[in-house]
């Protein structure tokens, strides 16, 4: 199918819009940039950390399809290589230690940097924004992990296994050993009578509930299933939750390099999880839809058996979906839209179940996204503050070493890697106040944030922020506009050319009018000033910061 | 810097008033609640997320009871129990006591002593009346999702457990409060459903020394007319829903800026003070809410309703630790914050309380952790307080018990939210009439009044 041709009704806002743009502008304005396909601009918006200039002429040139593929394909970024850290904050940072020391070692701080500036200026965007979405999803959080080289690891893992199959997502993560140690899983015990103790939930908790199927019973379209009554029908019981949690004993660290495999390794955060068999429960485990698992299993035997219950249960592809629409597309896709990405979840045309390139491409290429439904009033997605600040660094080129990118975002309620929870920075079903609509990303909007939202677009355009002395290869962060200052002399050109690249050619004209305003306020001999006037307004309006 | 403000900015700065009464006009005979008493008098929510593990909290203290306890918990390694000996005791007014305190609740036990604390026993999410047999053979409904973090703090804040609730019994207090120039709900913990009315909103501000304000206006020409465009965008109809609720947050936060930034800065207010040599973010978020109850008559504010949190009792291992450091910050915060409205003259006009997600197992987890339970014991703290008592029933300390539905000591609640909630809200001004307005299920339960305010 090619996504260009199937757009109902875009051809026909298209001209009106070409029509208001020829109202209002009256200048002779370079032409290059105002001729920028607002279709393509939006797709980047929803498939990169943004759209520049030159992206989004390249993208109309190949093609929305083509562009996909290149991004399949394109070589993996990195977040950096961190040393293993083996010992603790008061042998590795004793007093008299670089103010940066326990940061860069026992933080997530180090790959958030490296994240945002491959955020700016790395090829595999696309990777880049599914293994974001995912982390969100399977979220692991520095706040608890403190470990630097531990979180890079995990990042990574997400960042490799992003285009590959959802069943090897679900078992790299299982096994990951920073996943273990957030939710309990590493060491986790056999049931111990003698001391009174069971094999911990938590990771056979979060992994139903969460990573995996959700609490209630959903049709494909994510709807939920009810009963008579009218009460949402759950997919699992406590007496599951415990089953799963026998599943997961009998895992500790890796073994560190030349030591011996013991009960319970030394923490340890490179490479996956290793079983443990005498640590491991082996009574027969009752688990999802009846099935149990027979007694006298190896830890990795169940464990494999278990993850493919839940792979194949059929929650899986609109739970993981819906989400996925939600952090790339819009916050209340409808549920036809779930629908479609869920078969394709389902199967990918070959017979495949959980291909994640088919099912990127399905959302991405989808009517919903795609089409008309642009205009709808609860189409769109609050930007998140990592992607509200990428998104605006990456249109007007600004230069960052990542660390005021990083700090910006954590300052507006992200900080990205650390969630606060296991439950990530929002819930997906985080209603909108007011309305019958849910905006996950408007959790973190309240009357302070709303407020530091501005000020961060401040900061990023009027603002030269010095480089971090504290951070190895700082260099700080700057705009210099300067391409875009070429268009200022011609205020509407200005306009005109920020409206293609941050608002794919939305600006109704009293909108236009406004930013006109703040602009010819601005001496024309200034360029940079007006760059900057224009693109405040403009980023600090609900307006851009809803994408739709 | 000059910002002008528009008559809808005003409107949605008032968050309450203009809402409130288009709502109050739709439900017709909607009372506004609270008028009668002029005095102040403030609600402030400490929500401890993870779900507290009240086992630990309030401990029985006499042999038998303790010895039940320490079978259950473990003393070994692995083992939760904690020592007899380290149980700060709980004692009545007459009497020997039945209960201690963890042993970092240190000035808490203070405050019970001094008559203003009070334990409330086995409070949980409940929709009728339960017991551990009803529950189990499905003669009554049972709350959605039991055991997940995110659906129970969620009906803590609701008290709708049928239901995803778009709204918390803090905010639909709220709808009902008269005008005022602030919002009446101030969250330091960011948006949470407690806060959230039919018809009104909160104000989320940061804790003590967080900035609250829009930057880069320096009254020039060239930033006037950034202010300006600025301010049109906002004030632009739009169609999109996300849009219009995104504006309304941006307008609210630059109309209440205005009136509580001076506030926020703590210079001059008199009750900083008390909080010296306290850094936990609960203590500066407690501080925030004494110096905006400080400035109450600056702000016009005669009913307020404040929201803050600690996160991180999630203890599902290292729980011996990580929950003796909580408390240790959340103790000397609470004592330090209940100074602050005696030094203010209103202990009696401020009632503090605790949620949080669920209880915790009884029976350790591998890790020296806990996992998710449901009936939970919470602290209530204040002038108005009927201290040094508990009340409700403590659960029975035995896996498989009595009080127990699962087998490694989850209690089923003896006291529903509804209750505790009512109990708060009619001090507060509600009158038994609206209460269900408030709590729609609170007629399912025999009493609205737990007693422990009067």
């Amino acid at each position: 199918m090619d996504a260009e041709t199937s757009v109902p009704g875009s051809g026909r806002r298209f001209l009106l819009l070409s029509l208001l743009l020829a109202l209002g502008c009256t200048s002779s304005a370079p032409p290059a940039p105002v001729s920028l396909d607002p279709e393509t601009v939006r797709f980047l918006e929803q498939s990169t950390f943004g759209p520049t200039e030159a992206l989004a002429s390249q993208v109309k040139a190949q093609g929305f399809s083509a562009f996909l593929d290149q991004q399949f394909a394109a070589p993996v970024s990195s977040l950096g290589s961190y040393p293993a850290v083996l010992q603790g904050p008061a042998q590795v940072c004793p007093a008299g230690s670089d103010a940066g020391c326990y940061r860069d070692n026992f933080t997530g701080f180090p790959p958030a940097v490296q994240f945002f500036r491959n955020a700016l200026s790395g090829e595999d965007q696309l990777r880049q924004r599914v293994a974001f979405a995912l982390g969100q999803i399977l979220v692991v959080s520095g706040d608890e992990v403190r470990s630097t080289y531990g979180i890079a690891d995990y990042q990574q893992l997400l960042l490799d296994n992003a285009f590959g199959n959802f069943r090897r997502i679900l078992e790299a993560v299982t096994l990951s050993p920073a996943m273990g140690r957030y939710l309990n899983m590493v060491n986790n015990d056999k049931p111990n009578p003698a001391a009174g103790t069971n094999p911990n939930e938590n990771y056979a908790r979060e992994l139903l509930q969460l990573f995996s199927i959700g609490l209630v019973q959903l049709r494909e379209d994510g709807t939920v299933v009810t009963d008579t009554g009218g009460e949402p029908v759950p997919t699992y019981d406590q007496s599951v939750v415990q089953g799963f949690a026998h599943v997961f004993t009998g895992w500790t660290y890796p073994t560190l390099p030349g030591a011996t495999l013991r009960t319970h390794n030394p923490v340890y955060y490179r490479g996956p999880m290793e079983a443990v068999a005498t640590n491991h429960d082996l009574a027969a485990k009752a688990l999802l839809g009846g099935v149990t698992l027979p007694a006298g299993q190896t830890p990795a035997k169940d464990l494999g058996d278990a993850l493919d219950l839940v792979f194949q249960h059929p929650n899986l592809g609109p739970f993981i979906g819906r989400q996925l629409i939600q952090f790339l597309v819009t916050s209340n896709p409808s549920p036809a839209y779930v629908a479609r990405v869920s078969a394709v979840f389902a199967d990918d045309g070959s017979g495949t179940r959980g291909d994640m390139k088919a099912v990127v491409r399905a959302i991405l290429l989808d009517p919903e996204a795609r089409g008309a439904s642009k205009i709808d009033p609860d189409f769109g997605k609050l930007r998140e503050p990592a992607l509200l600040v990428a998104g605006l660094a990456r249109a007007l080129g600004v230069q960052s070493d990542g660390v005021f990118l990083r700090n910006a975002s954590a300052a507006m309620g992200q900080d990205v890697f650390q969630a606060p929870s296991v439950f990530n920075f929002y819930p997906p079903n985080a209603p909108l106040a007011g309305t019958s609509l849910v905006s996950p990303p408007s959790t973190l909007l309240d009357s302070t944030t709303v407020m530091t939202r501005s000020n961060v677009v401040y900061a990023l355009l009027f603002r030269n922020i010095a480089a971090d002395t504290t951070v190895a290869g700082s260099t700080g962060t700057t705009a210099p506009l300067t391409d875009l200052a070429s268009s200022a002399a011609d205020a509407a050109a200005l306009v005109d050319r920020l409206d293609a690249l941050l608002m794919h050619r939305t600006l109704s004209p009293p909108m236009r009018q406004a930013v006109l305003d703040a602009v010819n306020a601005v001496p024309a001999s200034d360029a940079v000033g007006r760059v900057r006037a224009a693109a405040y307004v403009l980023g600090t309006s609900a307006q851009y910061q809803v994408e739709r | 810097m000059s910002v002008r403000i528009s008559r809808r900015e005003l409107l949605e700065g008032l968050g309450a008033v203009g809402l409130a009464a288009s709502l109050s006009s739709r439900l017709g005979e909607r009372r506004a609640w609270a008028q009668s008493a002029p005095d102040y008098r403030a609600l402030v929510c400490v929500f401890l997320f993870g779900g507290n593990d009240g086992n630990n909290m309030v401990v029985p203290v006499d042999a038998a009871g303790y010895s039940a306890y320490a079978a259950a918990r473990g003393t070994g390694a692995g083992g939760l129990a904690l020592a007899q000996s380290a149980l700060l005791p709980l004692a009545p007014a007459s009497g020997a006591a039945a209960y201690g305190l963890h042993p970092n609740l240190v000035e808490l036990q203070t405050l019970w002593e001094a008559g203003a604390l009070g334990v409330v026993f086995n409070v949980g999410t409940l929709l009728a009346p339960t017991s551990k047999q009803s529950f189990l053979q499905n003669t009554v409904p049972h709350p959605l999702s039991l055991l997940s973090h995110q659906d129970q703090q969620h009906q803590w804040q609701t008290a709708l457990s049928d239901q995803y609730s778009r709204t918390g019994w803090g905010g639909r207090i709220a709808d009902g409060l008269p005008g005022a120039a602030l919002p009446p709900v101030i969250s330091i913990a960011g948006n949470q459903l407690f806060t959230i009315g039919n018809a009104s909103s909160p104000l989320a501000l940061p804790a003590a020394g967080g900035g609250f304000g829009l930057g880069g206006f320096d009254g020039s020409a060239e930033a006037d007319a950034r202010l300006q465009a600025m301010d049109d965008l906002r004030m632009l109809q739009e169609q999109n829903l996300i849009v219009q609720a995104t504006q309304s947050q941006a307008s609210r936060a630059l109309a209440a800026s205005k009136l509580i930034a001076p506030v926020l800065t703590g210079n001059g207010s008199t009750v900083d003070g008390l909080f010296t040599g306290l850094t936990s973010s609960i203590a500066k978020q407690l501080l925030q809410v004494s110096r905006i109850i400080a400035a109450r008559q600056t702000l016009g504010a005669t009913r307020q309703i404040f929201l803050v949190s600690q996160d991180g009792y999630d203890t599902h291992n290292d729980q011996l630790n990580r929950q003796g450091n909580l408390f240790a910050d959340l103790s000397p915060a609470l004592k330090a914050f209940y100074d602050a409205t005696v030094q203010l003259g209103v202990a009696a006009q401020v009632t503090t309380f605790t949620l949080s997600d669920f209880a915790r197992t009884l029976q350790p987890a591998s890790g020296g952790g806990s996992d998710h339970a449901w009936g939970n014991h919470q602290l209530v703290l204040g002038g108005a307080v009927r201290g040094r008592q508990t009340y409700g029933t403590f659960p029975t300390l035995q896996l498989g018990g009595p009080d127990d539905f699962s087998g490694q000591g989850r209690w089923v609640p003896t006291l529903a939210v509804d209750q505790y909630a009512a109990t708060l809200a009619s001090w507060f001004g509600v009158s038994s009439a609206d209460l269900p307005a408030v709590l729609p299920y609170i007629g399912r339960y025999p009493t609205a009044d737990l007693g422990f305010l009067g």
